[in-house]
């Protein structure tokens, strides 16, 4: 196992003037590959924020964030979204499929901008995952012709597209009933724990976050270790 | 409905062009088949004055502050040698004109008569493809033979064949209609007549000279340079078609830019169509844009996406446009009009130009770019984090 994330004292301020708020405060983690970690907290504790950081979405005010072996602070823009086409992927609570497109082809979507693969290597892997999700037989339907469940769990394959080293999940079972989301958790920790993938979760469920190899309660900005 | 505006502003565009520019055309070649590409008339002498410098003085200034014209060109033959050492020059027909009273059928009636050579002329005119009764060699066998304008012959009831009685000067000259010509442009019909060059030389009593020297080139465009070249080498004014028709050129000019610009709102209005159009969609799909973004897709990218969809939009607009606007001018070209003034047509005249069709295309390509351009980049700016966090809450 080696460690494909690291977060030195982060600090980030929300919103101006009077509203302006201490979100995150010095947080420090650390996270390896084939492990999953939960982060629980209150609403309103900086947990999404952090993921927000931790996915190259938005900018710490201070603090360092090292994906993969890369410091991430004095990157463009453009460097920044190619690491995460590359190293991240994103599990969101809402599935956030493309409806026009096909479960198969959402899953490409990824593959597309990394140009690594051939398009008929992108279609086997992308009929692969589905397979390791469950969903082989429902490539050709589009995105709104899926369940609930049936989306989030191609939100998952689309996530794994391109063999990231790190997979960030915010809620990804906060739409779905009990049973939908013990399959979806089981999923995600399964394939992580296979593809040797670090698995980082946001999560209001503390059944779920017992379930992970390691669990970071936030509270007032706070990473406890 | 963007695509329907491009569709349509490319298509009216291209066939207000083509009837604009059809017609103007057809004007030029109806004046050229006239008049000629070029004529060399009056010679002109510059008047030169001196002054002295300084009172007293030996040394004066010559002051060149006026030119001389003298009517005609005295020594046509001389000239036209000349002329044809040009090598832009195709043909040179001597032309004697002059004012006579036409009487025929117990009427009478102002007329211009012109006289020509018949062989040389028709190298300088379309004079041939101008006879509507009659014939050119009925005209070229009797030296005595006259053709006459349509609207001419018709106020004084001629037809071929019929006797004429030409006075000028007090002395008059029976002449034979050979044939009747019409050219379109009225004021030509209403008073021209034109005789043989030595029969004009009776009549007028001008012995000598000619009143002008009609040329032809092989480039109607070369005119403007090749008249400002020939007049000082000649000591004559040289004028060319461009500068003799000045005004009815200005005429189609200002139609065909007016045109373009009143049919161009119809594109412009389309791109702001597109604009909104994109906008809503940017609005709409903001979610995705953010999904993209988080992906690994950069701004760039989503710039692209959405240049993509005007640039569609522009493609089908432009090709749907050109197919709607051949085949409307083709329509257009076969739909009955009378017009007789300026030139004569019996249909709309149109000018298949491929530049018409690159113009609108160009046009639509400006106004697309821009009206995709800036929504494109109001959607590349948008920032994923903010979105989802958004969407999830």
């Amino acid at each position: 196992m080696s460690i494909v994330l690291k977060t030195e004292k982060l600090n980030r301020f929300l919103g101006e003037g009077a509203n302006r708020v201490h979100a995150l405060r010095d947080v420090s983690l650390e996270a390896e590959s084939g492990q999953t970690y939960a982060i629980v907290g209150h609403s309103g504790s900086g947990k999404s924020t952090l993921l927000y950081l931790l996915g190259l979405l938005d900018q710490p005010d201070s603090g360092t964030i090292e994906i993969a072996g890369k410091q991430t602070g004095k990157l463009s823009d453009d460097a920044r979204t190619a690491l995460r086409n590359e190293s991240l992927g994103f599990v969101f609570q809402f599935h956030f499929l493309i409806k026009e497109f096909t479960a198969l082809e959402n899953i490409t979507i990824p593959m597309r901008k990394l140009g690594r693969w051939k398009e008929r290597e992108m279609n086997e892997r992308g009929m692969s995952l589905l397979e390791s999700v469950g969903l082989e037989d429902k490539a050709r339907r589009l995105g709104n012709q899926l369940s609930g469940g049936e989306q989030q769990r191609v939100a998952i394959a689309r996530a794994l597209a391109n063999e990231p080293a790190i997979l960030l999940a915010d809620e990804p079972t906060g739409n779905l009933d009990h049973k939908n989301a013990d399959r979806v958790f089981d999923l995600l920790s399964a394939i992580s724990h296979e593809r040797g993938n670090a698995f980082i979760m946001v999560s209001h469920n503390p059944e779920l976050a017992q379930r992970c190899d390691v669990v970071f309660p936030m509270e007032d900005g706070f990473l406890k270790a | 409905m963007s695509l329907g505006g491009i569709i349509f502003g490319v298509g009216f565009f291209i066939i207000t062009q083509a009837q604009t520019s059809g017609f103007e055309q057809f004007f030029i070649r109806t004046i050229l088949g006239v008049n000629g590409m070029a004529r060399v008339e009056d010679r002109y002498q510059s008047t030169m004055r001196s002054m002295e410098a300084e009172e007293g003085s030996n040394f004066r200034v010559s002051l060149e502050d006026s030119v001389k014209y003298i009517s005609g060109v005295e020594y046509p033959e001389q000239i036209m040698d000349a002329i044809h050492r040009f090598p832009e020059v195709t043909a040179t027909a001597p032309v004697i004109r002059g004012s006579a009273m036409l009487i025929a059928n117990f009427k009478d009636q102002d007329c211009k008569p012109y006289g020509i050579d018949a062989e040389k002329h028709f190298q300088v005119s379309d004079l041939e493809l101008q006879i509507i009764y009659g014939s050119i060699e009925s005209f070229q066998k009797n030296p005595y033979g006259v053709l006459i304008g349509e609207r001419l012959a018709s106020r004084m009831n001629l037809m071929p064949n019929d006797s004429l009685l030409l006075q000028a000067r007090g002395k008059s000259q029976r002449y034979r209609v050979a044939g009747i010509f019409e050219t379109g442009i009225e004021q030509v019909d209403k008073e021209r007549v034109y005789l043989h060059l030595s029969a004009t030389r009776t009549l007028l009593q001008r012995p000598n000279g000619v009143s002008f020297i009609q040329i032809n080139l092989d480039d109607p465009a070369k005119a403007p340079v090749f008249a400002d070249r020939l007049g000082p080498v000649l000591s004559h004014s040289v004028m060319s078609w461009q500068r003799r028709e000045k005004t009815w050129l200005q005429v189609f000019s200002v139609l065909r830019i007016s045109s373009a610009l009143t049919v161009s709102t119809i594109i412009l209005i389309s791109g702001l169509g597109m604009f909104n159009t994109l906008v809503m969609i940017i609005i709409d799909k903001t979610r995705e844009i953010a999904i993209l973004r988080s992906m690994g897709y950069t701004r760039s990218d989503i710039t692209q996406i959405f240049m993509l969809q005007g640039i569609l939009v522009l493609f089908g607009g432009v090709i749907l446009g050109w197919a709607f606007a051949a085949a409307s001018t083709y329509g257009l070209s076969k739909l009955p009009i009378r017009i007789r003034g300026i030139f004569a047509t019996d249909s709309f005249v149109v000018n298949w130009d491929f530049s018409h069709y690159l113009w609108a295309a160009a046009i639509a390509s400006i106004i697309v770019v821009i009206a995709s351009y800036f929504p494109a980049r109001r959607a590349a700016r948008l920032e994923p984090g903010a979105v989802i966090r958004g969407s999830s809450t």
